[in-house]
């Protein structure tokens, strides 16, 4: 029992200090091959919504595509519409520097059952590391859409070094990183991505700076508070990329300029 | 059992002196993004960058991008106020008295504005060690700014049209006639 504890406490430590398991561990555990229309969603007919669902791996596939599908089904309803309320604070006082950032979202149950009501699958993959589903809302027949092939990670997509400019859309970018699932990570970048992209609209910003100097010493103090709410409609998950050498997921979110 | 047990604290706290020891990484001159220390410059756009290193590339990116956006509503919207204080003190008695100056300065700087379009251009992420630093560029166009200022006045404008509509001068007569009655 004792020596268990001090393994423990050993590979901790060796991962406190960004050494190499960590990174062995979370390639073994993300993802390495993929569907086209998760790395990049294809435009949908006019008057249709595409959303992309995944699930880890189950040893029932049925489950697995299960999970994917209630997934997809609520990426659905975020995309019609959804809340987003975003806080960060920010408290530096010289020695001290404290940040907070709240993330709340909220969607509607009634969207999420109208969708529930009326979709249809357009394609799905099975992987080796998970499944992934592409749905449609409202229900359409047979979509004159190639069924992908797996595939590999492309080239890093410019959108991750200089954020896309268009005169309809807006857009967002979420990045996490050293995550142990890719599930998880994939949720959490698309999350950030939204909250991104309402940063991008509106945000109050409101700070205070002061700077105490006297003849030994300078004092810099800081209050920095960014808030909004914001009501998003039709915001999309378009593009997302990993860059499997440094274990980074990116998300990019589209939405329509109102 | 006792000297295992004390090899086998030890050995993580070695490792952990090998692999966390010097402090905290700096950034490297050629690693930091060009437009972080010279910063795009334009007539009808403003740029701020900012940068934050954290453990957690998700706060880093957050940090990086609040303190970018703080530059852009610094630049729109600052009250700034100073304060200088010039202290003499003296100590000790006759000739030995010593004589100390001491100056200080207080500056202090508030922004609150609405940034709408306010958007992060660039952004790079760099490893440090442990730790990720984000680098943000935020860009705000300022013809956005003038047209939510234009669209603003329309609104005052349309908003006294209305209350000046509402009000006839036949209205206002009567409203007269009321305080005169009262006067009377």
């Amino acid at each position: 029992m004792k020596r268990k504890s001090i393994v423990i406490f050993t590979i901790a430590v060796i991962q406190l200090c960004g050494a190499f398991p960590n990174r062995i561990l979370s390639e073994a555990l993300s993802q390495t091959v993929i569907s086209s229309w998760f790395e990049q969603l294809p435009e949908a007919p006019a008057g249709t919504m595409f959303s992309v669902g995944y699930s880890g791996k189950y040893q029932d596939v049925t489950i697995a595509e299960q999970v994917a599908i209630n997934l997809a089904l609520k990426n659905m309803a975020k995309q019609k519409q959804i809340q987003l309320i975003f806080e960060v604070e920010e408290l530096a006082d010289g020695k001290l520097r404290l940040l907070n950032p709240t993330f709340e979202q909220s969607y509607e149950e009634s969207i999420l059952i109208q969708i529930k009501n009326n979709f249809s699958i357009v394609d799905s993959l099975l992987t080796e590391d998970g499944y992934f589903i592409l749905l449609a809302y409202p229900s359409t027949g047979k979509l004159s859409f190639d069924s992908t092939k797996p595939k590999v990670w492309g080239s890093q997509p410019e959108w991750i070094r200089e954020l896309p400019t268009s005169k309809d859309w807006i857009y967002g970018v979420g990045i996490v990183a050293r995550y142990s699932s890719w599930v998880r990570a994939w949720k959490d970048a698309d999350e950030y991505a939204r909250f991104d992209l309402g940063k991008n609209i509106e945000i109050e910003a409101e700070s205070i700076h002061t700077v105490q100097r006297d003849d030994r010493f300078t004092i810099e103090s800081k209050i920095l508070r960014q808030s909004y709410d914001i009501t998003l409609r039709n915001s999309v998950i378009v593009e997302g990329w990993y860059d499997a050498k440094r274990d980074i997921y990116y998300s990019l979110c589209r939405s329509a300029k109102q | 059992m006792k000297k295992v047990l004390i090899l086998a604290m030890l050995i993580p706290l070695a490792l952990m002196l090998v692999n966390c020891g010097g402090g905290k990484p700096k950034a490297k001159m050629q690693e930091i993004p060009e437009w972080y220390l010279n910063p795009p410059q334009a007539e009808d756009v403003i740029y701020e960058a900012g940068d934050a290193a954290k453990m957690s590339m998700a706060l880093a990116k957050e940090a990086s991008d609040a303190r970018a956006r703080d530059g852009i509503s610094r630049v729109i919207e600052v009250k700034v106020s100073n304060m200088l204080k010039n202290f003499m003190q003296q100590s000790g008695l006759g000739e030995d008295a010593e004589a100390l100056e001491f100056t200080s300065s207080v500056s202090k700087q508030v922004a609150n504005t609405v940034l709408r379009g306010c958007r992060i251009a660039k952004r790079e992420m760099k490893t440090e060690g442990s730790q990720y630093h984000a680098y943000s560029l935020a860009e705000y166009n300022l013809n956005s700014l003038i047209q939510e200022t234009l669209n603003e006045a329309k609104k005052q404008k349309a908003l006294y049209n209305e209350a000046k509509a509402n009000l006839s001068f036949d209205d206002l007569e009567k409203e007269i006639d009321k305080l005169e009655a009262i006067g009377e």
